[in-house]
């Protein structure tokens, strides 16, 4: 005998059942998406309004900004390219089941390495760029592997450790812009790169370089990685429920480090895009302030972007909307810098919380059992 | 109820003990009616009767389930009970927390300590109380500690981390904490589960000396030895109901078995198909296996299966059994010891690699290892095979999803699992349909062993029949199965051979035609030499 058949009302039921969840479960999330850019704008508007300011006359401003002309939209995407890779960073890592906020200080030791490899480099452009590009993607990918492998033998947990190694790179990078990388004619910033590495602005008068290519493809080759590879399937499955991955045969160990070393390769050649990417400096300044906090507003740009790839280019664009609209919002409506950034944060806070939220449970909640099966396994556990 | 009254006659006839209710002392502890349902509709206890006399040792004995536990954590406050009273000295009492509990000096020791490792004994008991850092109530509190010691003989060093002690001590330390809240009816959840013969016996003079200065103690246990060599009465609990009650002077093992283990239900499952010269499959010489903790989980055990059969280990939970099949599936070490699926050996061999060696797993933790939950039905139908080249395309490391769909069709096909499409989410599923996926996926490996834990627990009716009918027919046509199952009908139902396991060993390895419950039942229960005992 075989299991009972399935009867055809019991599959019609089920499926009847299943649309209904999923037309609630799309209506949500867009509810969700329009509710939080309501409160967000909405406080925005509230804050602007009693301090004085045309909020209206602002957010026209945002508007014009960053998708009013050909340069702005041009302004918005070079904004939003490294805000893509650090995004991916965060993202990768966290559908994998790690917090890694490693990013700033990967992306740091990538820019380093596009300017030592950019600055010295001779050959064809094409050579130049692609070699540039990938020392910084390597250089990154090389920094993200020591609080892997301290998490995957010894348990680190990956917040502390990669806090400490931004630290160290952030060091790293003023002693190495004011010594070795230092340009002796100019001595706040460190050499440029050459010429034949540097990427061109695509309209003139805007940021926008090829780099943004650069940054889309590597989200696209994350996502195909995540959904259409067995590395992938494995590494969200790390993310979900770890015991099945090793139920299922995979070594968690190798989907750490493939993970982190990923992540790490996109915040590399983030850095790289700040430096041969972004007219007109191609360099490094002392203080690193064309680098920001770029690692750091990618971890915005994941939760808003709901950690997939996809969602990050978006979210990522958004973002960099925000960035490239502030200096509309002040020519036109006399909002000072420090007002639109109020502004920028309710409106991110707004959108990042629902994941934020649940993502902060899921990783109190695995901390949880972790701690359990460490206390019952004191050698042996998983290294999730 | 089957025999509520009968053993009250009897032990009134034999005279009793005035120490238990049952032979004429004042009852103490009252629990009458208790039912309890959980929100889910479970009914986990049903109009149960507890009723114990001061300084009494009432066992509580019954297989997993039956819901010795759940009695006892309403009683010690840490579940609300659905109907039933709870009389206390006479007196009516209501016991909403664990603090309500201890204020009426009932206190509970689990089976997992809740002790700070890195504090002291002193510290440990003074959790809580106030006293842990002002030296002067430090002071008259180690006194008062010491004084307990004095009195008990439950002796224990007051100023080393516990984390450094064994672990019959660190369970003294625990009932030391239980009774400096002055408690007077203690409750032990499994004591002797993680303690060495010599630590239980100690433990056990520890018990009688305390109910003889008047503690009541109930201890939950599944060990017919434990009841016999240390209560005063016993109640025997199955499904949630109570089957009896009587004193323990003059029951034996066998009385008690039969009570735990009840009489036949037999699920019906498919007919059983004779089978020419067997060989062997799976080659189990001497391993040993160590739980979380490092302690000896299996010890020592050996047993071959053959093509064509169902092996089945049947037990009480925690006796061992998790820790086999997790060793013999590659997801924990063998300490030592060997073992060999056909003829290979399987030591230090990855699960990924056991697979290719012809092993298939249904885990017992569906939901922590066999499946993926947030994942559609379309991706948990490739788990564990998913670096297979079948489900590749060309392009190096690339998935065919066309592929994986037209398998993921083929098992929610042939297998009837009931889902609205296939990238419907796991969890959306019924227990049923995602052990119907989980079974299909791994009998689809084509295994020569397939091993399946605990295979059709949760599952409705049907569904639990259509796994047996999968199992009888990897059986049939040749292929081997090792069954590890708490459901004793469905062991004797399904097995060709059934192997007992207790505490980590393997007691007896029986033939079909020497299937004998109450055998079985005292194996569990731990009395080695079954046949005679009956």
């Amino acid at each position: 005998m075989d299991p009972r058949p399935v009867e055809q009302w019991e599959l019609e039921t089920a499926q009847r059942q299943e649309r209904r969840r999923q037309l609630r479960g799309t209506l949500g999330s867009f509810a969700e998406i329009a509710v939080a850019l309501v409160i967000g704008l909405g406080v925005g508007a509230v804050v602007m309004r009693v301090a004085g300011y045309d909020w209206l006359l602002a957010y026209e401003g945002l508007v014009m900004g960053s998708f009013g002309d050909l340069w702005a939209v041009a302004d918005t995407l070079a904004s939003a390219t490294p805000l893509i890779l650090t995004g991916l960073v965060f993202g990768l890592s966290a559908r994998a089941g790690y917090f890694n906020i490693g990013a700033q200080g990967q992306m740091v030791i990538g820019a380093l390495a596009a300017v030592a490899v950019g600055a010295h480099i001779s050959g064809p452009p094409v050579v130049a760029v692609t070699v540039t590009f990938l020392a910084a993607g390597v250089a990154g990918a090389i920094w993200a592997l020591p609080p892997a492998l301290l998490k995957a033998t010894r348990g680190v947990h990956e917040v502390i450790s990669t806090i400490m190694f931004n630290w160290i790179a952030h060091y790293t990078a003023l002693y190495l812009v004011f010594n070795l990388l230092n340009d002796p004619r100019s001595a706040e910033r460190s050499l440029r790169v050459v010429p034949e590495a540097r990427l061109g602005a695509l309209i003139p008068g805007a940021d926008m370089t090829a780099a943004i290519f650069v940054a889309a493809g590597v989200a696209l080759g994350i996502y195909w990685l995540l959904w259409h590879s067995p590395w992938g399937y494995e590494m969200r499955i790390a993310g979900l429920n770890p015991s099945a991955l090793r139920y299922a045969g995979a070594n968690p160990l190798w989907s750490v480090n493939l993970t982190f070393i990923l992540a790490g390769l996109a915040a590399g050649i983030a850095g790289a895009s700040q430096v041969i990417g972004r007219p007109p400096t191609y360099a490094l300044y002392g203080d690193l302030s064309n680098l920001g906090d770029l690692g750091f507003d990618g971890i915005a740009v994941a939760l808003i972007g709901r950690n997939h790839p996809i969602g990050i280019i978006l979210a990522a664009v958004f973002i960099g909307a925000l960035g490239a609209g502030a200096r509309m919002m002040q020519i036109m409506a006399n909002v000072p810098l420090d007002m639109v950034r109020i502004v920028h944060g309710t409106v991110i806070i707004a959108l990042a919380a629902p994941e934020a939220w649940s993502l902060l449970g899921k990783l109190l909640g695995l901390n949880r059992r972790r701690g359990q099966s460490a206390a019952a396994a004191p050698a042996k556990a998983l290294p999730q | 109820m089957p025999d509520r009254s009968a053993p009250r006659a009897g032990a009134a006839a034999a005279g009793g003990k005035a120490v238990s209710v049952l032979g004429g002392a004042e009852p103490w502890l009252e629990m009458r009616g208790i039912t309890k349902v959980y929100p889910n509709g479970t009914r986990a206890l049903e109009n149960v009767d507890l009723v114990v006399a001061k300084g009494e040792i009432h066992g509580l004995l019954g297989e997993n389930g039956a819901g010795k536990s759940t009695l006892m954590k309403i009683l010690s406050g840490i579940l609300p009970l659905t109907a039933g009273r709870i009389r206390l000295g006479g007196r009516d009492i209501s016991l909403r927390t664990t603090h309500d509990a201890l204020a009426h000096g009932i206190g509970m020791v689990h089976q997992h300590f809740s002790l700070v490792p890195t504090f002291t004994a002193l510290d440990n008991i003074l959790l809580g109380r106030g006293a842990l850092l002002s030296s002067p109530n430090r002071a008259q509190a180690r006194a008062r500690v010491q004084r307990l010691m004095d009195e008990t003989g439950l002796y224990a060093p007051l100023d080393v981390p516990v984390e450094q002690l064994p672990v019959g001590t660190q369970q003294r330390i625990e009932i030391l904490k239980t009774l400096d809240r002055e408690v007077d009816l203690l409750i032990l959840d499994e004591p002797t589960a993680v303690l060495t013969p010599q630590e239980t016996d100690q433990l056990f003079q520890v018990l009688r000396a305390l109910a003889a200065r008047g503690t009541t103690i109930i201890l939950i246990t599944h060990k017919l030895q434990e009841i016999l060599a240390l209560t005063h009465a016993v109640t025997v609990l199955r499904n949630g109901r109570v089957v009896g009650t009587r004193l323990t002077a003059g029951a034996t093992a066998a009385d008690l078995a039969r009570m735990m283990v009840g009489a036949e239900r037999l699920p019906d499952v498919k007919q059983r198909q004779p089978h020419a010269a067997a060989q062997p499959v799976l080659r189990v010489a001497g391993i040993t296996v160590k739980d979380d903790s490092g302690q000896d989980a299996v010890k020592n055990v050996s047993f071959e299966i053959y093509t064509g059969e169902i092996f089945a280990i049947a037990g009480v939970t925690g006796n061992g059994q998790t820790e086999l099949v997790e060793a013999l599936t590659g997801l924990r070490p063998i300490a030592s010891g060997r073992a060999y699926l056909l003829g290979e050996s399987i030591n230090g061999k990855s699960p990924r690699q056991l697979y290719r060696m012809g092993l298939a797993h249904v885990p017992e933790d569906r939901h922590r290892l066999g499946m993926v939950a947030q994942l559609s039905v379309l991706e948990n139908s490739i788990l564990g095979i998913h670096h297979e080249r079948r489900f590749r395309r060309r392009l190096p490391g690339t998935l065919h999803w066309g592929k994986v769909r037209r398998h993921a069709r083929y098992l929610v096909e042939r297998f009837q699992v009931l889902t609205p499409s296939l990238s419907t989410p796991m969890r959306s599923l019924s227990g049923g349909n995602q052990q119907k996926l989980v079974v299909g996926r791994e009998l689809s490996k084509s295994p020569s062993l397939v091993v399946a834990g605990q295979p059709t627990r949760g599952l409705d009716v049907a569904a639990s029949a259509a796994i047996r009918d999968l199992l009888m027919d990897i059986r049939n046509e040749g292929q081997a199965v090792l069954l590890v199952s708490a459901d004793l009908d469905e062991t004797l139902a399904l097995a060709d051979r059934v192997a007992v396991m207790y505490e980590g060993e393997i007691l007896a390895v029986l033939e079909r035609d020497q299937f004998d419950r109450e055998r079985i039942g005292l194996l569990m229960g731990g009395v080695r030499d079954g046949s005679a005992a009956g």
